[in-house]
Order: structure tokens, then C-alpha cells, then sequence
């Protein structure tokens, strides 16, 4: 693993974006940000800035109006870059799903790395979704280096 | 004047380690900020992680203008610290590194972005609080010693010029984006101010000038000390870096950011109120009074 390997995995900048959540997930998401969870430990910062960060974590089910903001900010975040599904409303829509104004997950709109269950997500659950995608991260990174390509992995928690 | 190799290399030497000692000085700052917070904060390399990940990343550019200041930034603060080293002209050193953060404003100006053209306008008004001061910091320096020039100020201007040292604290305040005056970089209000359209290697840039220009501003404080032993000369040298970094921390920690006017007000009034006490007192030490 080179230095700039490493240094992504030491060094991933978050970006937090709420596409129509009851603020469960977020509250849980900013957490993470406070001493008890710190996980500026991890060399994680919240960025708020597409062009910053290296990870998006998207809690809500993605509302119909929100979709366009939600691509935008995606395309605006520079390669590579992951995506984290926060709770149950971001990975199925749940209990939203078949509602007229909601899309049903964030899958529906941009290709998701990992999905974090619960409702509301714990903030150790949304940690572990973060390693799970550094993890996922690496193996892209070994695979792009064998020349398979980039496909998209999809891993569940 | 001829400078023989051993010097050179020196300076040379300096010139690469500057860089990465400041690197290591952001993240204890980042460490010790993290335990005034009862957090455990990252490891002290971490600015280094974020640089090298930001320069692996793809670049992402919003026009080609915003790269060239991007660069023109970073070349001219390399270069006000490339001078320092050198033992140039204190004045010059100064110029060249304001024409840095202009450069920093041209670059942030070239996006069409709201939060980029406010980033930049603050980072004028930044820059219009601290030049005042140092550039007469510098000129009070050049008053007590009769020179600017880096190689010559071999005398320790501690006790001397110690109220012009507390002036350059503000403008230290100031150019380490810190509490109450981080009002470029304002990050709970617009982003990150004049780096807000910068992505990727392009903000490693941007991020690698402002090492450089806190390595230009910090050379200037250690030039206060000096001593005819060179290792108590390094010692009160680090210790005075040292110093204000902790007391820049605890303020950083203690304080909320203020509105620009504040700043300005400040800087412009205590500072050069500062700096003019400190005329007073060289001039009346030349004078013969005390």
C-alpha cells in the first residue's frame, strides 16, 4: 500500500447530508463529531463542502424535491469518493417507501457503498459503516492496481 | 559576499524542513486542541495524511485561472520563505509574502461562487487588520538595528522590542485561522471561505502556501531571540514558537469569532498603539534616558 493509499484511509473528510430525515440519524450522525465518539481520532473532519470531502453520509429517505440537490452534491465530490447510507429511511425508504413523494433510498438516486441499519442508526453503527467503507475502499484500490476495474461493490452490513 | 557551501546547504536544509516542522506543529496544535476538549484527537502526523491524500485525489477544477493562483500563491510564499532563510531583506520578505495572500483572493475571486467572493473579500479585510502591523513590526526592527537584512539581526531584540512581539501575536492569531479571528475561514458560517471552490491537489496547494507563510511568519518571531550559544539560541528560538502557539490554542479554545470590523478596529488600534509605545522606548534607549 502506497502513501497515498494510506493516507486516504487515515485522512477521510466527511460530508453530512439530510434528504428529508426526522432528524433521528442526524442527531446521531453529529454525535460522532462530539468528545464522547470524537472521531477526529480517526483523522475524520466534517467538511460541509462537496468539494472537500471524500465520504457522503446521507440520512432520510430522499424526498422527490431533494433528488436534484442530492446528484449535484454527488458529482460535485471529487473521486474517490464513498457513499454511506444512514439508516433505515436512506437504505430502503422505510417507513416511507411507497409514499408519492419519496424515492425510497439513496440507492435509487446515486450508487451507495454501504448501507448502516437502524432507526435511529447508532453512532457506533454509523463508525462501523465508515470502516466498512474504508475497507471497501481498499480492496477497490488493490483491484484497480490487478486491472479489474473499478465495479461497483456493493457490501451490506 | 561569497557564501561557502556548508551555508548553503544549511539553508537549504531549512528551507526543506521548515515546511514539514510546521506540518508537525498543526497537529500537535490539532492534538492539544482536541485534549482541551476531553477529546483524543488524531495523530500529529495527521496534516500530513490530509496533504497527501488531498494531492492523490483527482483533480477537479472550476477554470484554469483558479489553478494559476493556486500556484502563484504557493511559488511566492516558497519564495518570501525561500528569502528569509537566505538571510534577505526583511521588507522584501514581507511584499513578497502579501502578494501571496493576494494571489490566494485573485484565485478565490476567479469562481463564480457567493461564498468564495465573500471568502475572499473577508480575507482582504484580513489582510487589511495585520499588514499594518507587521510591516511596521518590521520597520520598528529596522529602526533599533540600523538593518533588515535576516543574516545581520545576530542580537537579541527581546527585551527591546518585546511590546512589538505582543503586536505580532494578533497578527500570528490572524494568519493561523484561529478563534476570534478565523473570519475568512469562517467554517460554521461560509464554509471555508476563499478555499471553498478549491478541491483535490489544488487545495493541497493552497493548504502547502499557507504552511509557507506560517513558516515565514514564525521565522520572524524566532528572529527575537538570539544568543552567542547556539544551542540556548535554538532553545529560546523554539521556545518562543512554542509559546505563542499555546497561548494562539488556549485563545482559540476560549474565544468566538468576532465580526470583521472588530478585527480591524483592533488590530489597527492596539497593535500599532503597540508598536508606537515600542518606538518610544527605542528611541528613548537611543537617546541615552535609560
Amino acid at each position: 500500500m502506497g502513501l497515498a493509499d494510506k493516507s486516504r484511509l487515515k485522512s477521510p473528510w466527511m460530508l453530512h447530508f439530510d434528504t428529508g430525515s426526522c432528524n433521528g440519524c442526524d442527531i446521531e450522525t453529529w454525535a460522532l463529531l462530539a468528545p464522547k465518539y470524537d472521531i477526529e481520532r480517526f483523522g475524520m473532519l466534517n467538511k460541509a463542502n462537496p468539494k472537500h470531502a471524500d465520504i457522503l453520509l446521507v440520512t432520510g429517505p430522499v424526498t422527490k424535491k431533494v433528488e436534484d440537490r442530492l446528484r449535484n452534491l454527488y458529482e460535485q465530490m471529487p473521486e474517490p469518493k464513498l457513499v454511506i447510507a444512514v439508516g433505515n429511511c436512506a437504505s430502503t425508504g422505510t417507513p416511507f417507501q411507497h409514499c408519492y413523494n419519496v424515492n425510497g433510498g439513496v440507492a435509487k438516486v446515486i450508487p451507495v457503498d454501504v448501507f448502516v441499519p437502524g432507526c435511529a442508526a447508532r453512532p457506533e453503527a454509523i463508525i462501523d459503516g465508515v470502516v466498512l467503507g474504508l475497507k471497501v475502499w481498499k480492496e477497490r484500490a488493490f483491484a484497480q492496481k490487478d486491472g479489474k476495474g473499478d465495479k461497483e461493490t456493493e457490501v451490506r452490513e | 559576499m561569497a557564501l561557502n557551501l556548508s551555508d548553503a546547504a544549511l539553508q537549504v536544509a531549512l528551507f526543506v524542513l521548515a515546511p514539514i516542522a510546521i506540518g508537525l506543529l498543526l497537529g500537535i496544535d490539532r492534538k492539544v486542541t482536541a485534549r482541551m476538549q476531553n477529546r483524543v484527537g488524531p495523530p500529529i502526523v495527521q496534516p500530513f495524511y490530509d496533504l497527501f491524500k488531498l494531492f492523490a485525489k483527482r483533480p477537479m477544477l472550476m477554470n484554469n485561472g483558479q489553478v494559476v493562483f493556486a500556484v502563484a500563491c504557493l511559488v511566492l510564499q516558497a519564495a518570501a520563505f525561500a528569502l528569509f532563510v537566505a538571510g534577505g531583506d526583511l521588507l522584501i520578505v514581507f511584499f513578497i509574502s502579501g502578494a501571496g495572500s493576494v494571489a490566494l483572493v485573485l484565485g478565490a475571486f476567479s469562481a463564480r461562487s457567493p461564498y468564495s467572493y465573500y471568502g475572499s473579500q473577508r480575507e482582504l479585510m484580513q489582510v487589511l487588520a495585520y499588514e499594518p502591523v507587521l510591516l511596521l513590526a518590521i520597520l520598528l526592527i529596522g529602526y533599533r538595528e540600523g538593518t533588515l537584512m535576516v543574516r545581520d539581526l545576530e542580537v537579541n531584540l527581546l527585551p527591546g522590542l518585546a511590546l512589538a512581539l505582543i503586536a505580532l501575536f494578533v497578527v500570528l492569531v490572524i494568519k493561523l485561522q484561529k478563534s476570534p479571528y478565523d473570519i475568512a475561514t469562517a467554517h460554521q458560517e461560509i464554509v471555508s471561505g476563499p478555499y471553498v471552490e478549491y478541491s483535490g491537489p489544488y487545495l493541497g496547494v493552497t493548504k502547502l502556501s499557507h504552511w509557507f507563510e506560517l513558516a515565514t511568519l514564525l521565522g520572524i518571531f524566532t528572529l527575537f531571540f538570539w544568543d552567542e550559544n547556539l544551542a540556548v539560541s535554538i532553545a529560546g528560538k523554539l521556545a518562543i514558537v512554542a509559546a505563542a502557539m499555546f497561548v494562539a490554542q488556549v485563545i482559540d479554545n476560549s474565544t468566538a469569532r468576532l465580526t470583521r470590523e472588530r478585527m480591524v478596529r483592533f488590530t489597527v488600534t492596539f497593535g500599532t498603539l503597540l508598536i508606537a509605545l515600542n518606538v518610544v522606548l527605542v528611541f528613548l534607549s537611543k537617546e541615552g534616558v535609560f
